[in-house]
């Protein structure tokens, strides 16, 4: 990764697309990660997210697969 | 996402991430995963019928819950459709019996929620409740084959996880419909 990528935008979705993407896919073509605590992911997540927190993020880079959009939150 | 999940107004699952896999772990192979889930969607017949008895004066209603024990019988004929299709064998139902005798008697419903207590706990409670919790049950039984799906190492296996989560979704989008008629 170069350095001109940390100015690159990401673009974000509001919870509607996103519920609306969701319902359009399979969950086999998109990454949906939760990147909050254990604690939170246990109360309640979208169903189908992968809990990655935001500390692990770096070290489970490969879960991600980067030939997919990916939705974190 | 924007917001993050205080802005999310969808259904979610709740638990950790290994939550209902354990359910699963003892079934190494395809057979034994189309059995235990075919168990579960067995349960949860169980109880939508229960439900449906109970509101047998509501006719919307009770027709509501006919309609999901006919469509857990669907979801059992597809599980064992795609068995078939994937290892030309139907599942030897008697040999699962015979290890997996607690969970494959029908009493523990999608979710790993008993159906006795399920049924208890709706007794005294109105339509919508009932469906709130049958939409609980269902989306973390999506959530769970989501997740079994990527995890599972048996390749059929992981078929009929897929399978399984795209009929669930399904399924969740016809009972929010119907929980969105009586709210």
């Amino acid at each position: 990764m170069g350095v001109l990528d940390y100015f690159k935008s990401v673009p974000s979705m509001t919870a509607e697309e996103v519920r609306q993407f969701l319902a359009e896919k399979h969950p086999d073509e998109y990454n949906l990660v939760d990147v909050r605590q254990p604690k939170e992911y246990e109360r309640d997540h979208i169903p189908g997210a992968n809990l990655i927190p935001m500390a692990d993020l770096k070290d489970r880079l490969d879960e991600i697969d980067p030939e997919k959009p990916t939705i974190a939150y | 996402m924007e917001g993050g999940i205080r802005a999310w107004k969808g259904m979610v699952a709740q638990g950790l991430p290994e939550a209902g896999i354990a359910f699963f772990s003892p079934a190494a192979d395809a057979e034994e995963i189309v059995g235990l889930a075919w168990a579960l969607e067995e349960g949860s017949k169980f109880f939508y019928q229960g439900v449906s008895e109970q509101f047998s004066s509501d006719k919307e209603a009770q027709e509501m819950f006919s309609w999901l024990v006919s469509a857990e019988k669907s979801h059992e004929r597809n599980l064992l459709e795609t068995y078939e299709a994937l290892t030309g064998a139907r599942p030897d139902f008697e040999k699962l019996r015979g290890k997996f005798s607690d969970s494959l008697s029908g009493k523990v419903m999608e979710g790993g929620i008993p159906v006795k207590e399920a049924l208890a706990w709706a007794k005294d409670k109105g339509v919508s409740e009932s469906l709130e919790l049958a939409i609980a049950m269902e989306v973390n039984a999506y959530d769970l084959y989501i997740k079994m799906s990527r995890t599972i190492e048996d390749k059929q296996a992981q078929q009929i996880f897929k399978r399984l989560s795209i009929e669930e979704q399904v399924h969740l989008k016809k009972l929010a419909g119907l929980l969105d008629k009586r709210v």
